[in-house]
């Protein structure tokens, strides 16, 4: 059983929920409470009395008092919208910036102004003048406030606004480092593909030196191996983030390029392939690929002795826990029946055998009707994905 | 190997290799004579290069993209074929999508991945030749 995740609900508000209702609290006690302690004061406010309304003072010329109607109204409305707008800000970004009680005397501030102005509106036709000086009263007193407060807060804000450019200068430091090692990575990944580029050119320059088949079939053999690790570095050059491949892509490229590199003449052998995508490092990478570089030779070599021809079947599977198997199989000849993998001399399968304990994975061969399938099982660890 | 003579005019059909791995151009200057070039020239700048393919105008230019000094191969590719008509097949180390756009803004013929096979060298530049000779044909 989980327990459910710790949120701010009702009874343990946030420090922001908590001074907002503090805020409405005092502001609800400030403007009813006068009126309960002093029922008179309503009397006094809204009651009859001998003045006349603003009206008069305007003549009641239509075009006066609704230009004054308009304007006011206008003015009150536009206040009204500036500290809805300001009081979502503070709300919205209540996580970025600081609550501070200057927003709230800006609120409190211009919503005042506001009121003054809706009051003229409300005086041209209802001479409550008493309750008008006070709402005057009080928007002094908040303008006041305000003006008392705001050059105090000068050097808070300052410091916010260079926090905010430091922030901005520091991202784009960031940004420029990363991007200068992304560069310097890719660089690298280009020197290592070149230099074994050239390591390859060396194996083929030694091969013409000799007309001996069977070392120059050990020199195109070496050729190979070092083609497998050039790959991987390819493919890492042209990855996203530089440093893992995606093996499926790989083994696909690998094949292909094994698969011409025997090509005619020879037998034609057609490749068939089903790879699920498996992301693993360079670490991890290089060995596999060394792998399936014996796999595919070796099903090329032994496979098909007789020009027919036949398929390589590669397959890919990405299990649960980072659990994958590559099976390489192929319809031909196959590997004899009485081979031991564990004891062969061969220098490929002991090079799998090697690279299998080197990345903790196992090796088996399987012979099913006419097929012999090479399967390999191993994990891609959850920090290489 | 021999080439395929429907494509080629003279009996040996002349190459010119611009690459700055020293080793690797050995290598190329190996495989395309095995495939029947003479390999006139192997230089390692891109002006060697330009200068060398207008004056001789060979057969085929294998030039790599990476390259000492200012120029690159693709700036290099460019100069050469504002003056000549030569196969052009460019040689990188490097297949990402960047170098490979850039490349393609260009005039070319082939284009090959460094350690390459031996299948993909011949492959690429028999479509090489054979490009430049329908253009050729097309031109008369």
């Amino acid at each position: 059983m989980s327990a459910p995740a710790a949120s701010p609900d009702f009874f343990t508000p946030s420090p922001f929920t908590k001074r907002l209702a503090y805020a409405i609290m005092v502001g609800t006690v400030v403007t009813v409470g006068p009126f309960l302690l002093w029922p008179a004061l309503a009397v006094l406010f809204f009651g009859p009395n001998d003045y006349l309304p603003h009206a008069f003072c305007y003549l009641r010329r239509p075009a006066l008092v609704w230009t004054h109607v308009t304007a006011d109204s206008l003015i009150g409305l536009a206040y009204l919208a500036i500290s809805v707008t300001l009081a979502y800000l503070v709300y919205k970004a209540r996580r970025d910036i600081p609550f501070h009680w200057i927003f709230l005397a800006f609120g409190l501030f211009i919503i005042a102004c506001g009121g003054t102005h809706f009051m003229e509106v409300v005086t041209i036709w209802q001479p409550v003048y008493v309750f008008s000086a006070a709402v005057k009263i009080f928007t002094a007193l908040a303008s006041l406030m305000t003006a008392v407060v705001l050059p105090f807060n000068v050097p808070t804000i300052l410091a916010l606004a260079q926090r905010a450019k430091t922030s901005e200068q520091v991202t784009a430091t960031l940004r420029a480092s990363e991007e200068r090692k992304e560069a310097l990575l890719r660089e690298v990944h280009h020197r290592v593909k070149n230099n074994l580029a050239v390591i390859c050119s060396l194996f083929y320059l030694q091969s013409t030196h000799t007309r001996d088949e069977e070392t120059v079939q050990m020199f195109r053999d070496m050729e190979n191996r070092v083609h497998s690790m050039a790959l991987v570095h390819e493919r890492l050059y042209g990855s996203e983030n530089l440093a893992r491949i995606d093996f499926a892509e790989y083994a696909q490229a690998l094949a292909q390029d094994i698969l011409s590199a025997h090509g005619s003449p020879g037998p034609p052998v057609q490749l068939k392939s089903d790879l699920e995508p498996v992301i693993m490092g360079a670490d991890l990478a290089v060995p596999c690929g060394l792998i399936l570089n014996e796999l595919i030779s070796n099903a090329f070599k032994h496979g098909f002795p007789d020009s027919v021809g036949g398929e390589i079947r590669l397959t890919l599977r990405n299990g649960a826990d980072g659990k994958c198997s590559l099976l390489v199989e192929d319809s031909g000849a196959g590997i004899p029946e009485d081979l031991d993998i564990n004891r062969s001399k061969s220098l490929g399968l002991r090079l799998v055998r090697s690279l299998t304990q080197q990345i903790r994975g196992s090796f088996d061969l399987v012979r099913i009707d006419s097929r012999t399938s090479a399967r390999l099982v191993f994990t891609v660890n959850d920090h290489e994905r | 190997m021999i080439m395929n003579a429907d494509f080629i005019n003279s009996a040996e059909p002349r190459a010119l290799i611009v690459e700055d791995e020293i080793l690797i151009a050995e290598e190329l200057k190996e495989r395309l004579s095995r495939l029947g070039f003479s390999v006139i020239a192997a230089v390692d700048t891109a002006d060697e290069g330009i200068a060398i393919a207008t004056r001789e105008q060979p057969d085929l230019v294998v030039l790599d993209i990476r390259l000492r000094g200012e120029k690159d191969g693709i700036q290099a590719a460019r100069e050469i074929r504002e003056q000549v008509d030569v196969p052009i097949v460019y040689l990188t180390a490097h297949s990402d999508r960047l170098t490979v756009e850039r490349a393609k803004a260009t005039e070319y013929d082939g284009f090959l991945l460094k350690p390459f096979q031996r299948r993909e060298l011949q492959t690429t530049i028999e479509v090489a030749m054979q490009r430049r000779a329908i253009r050729a044909r097309q031109k008369e």
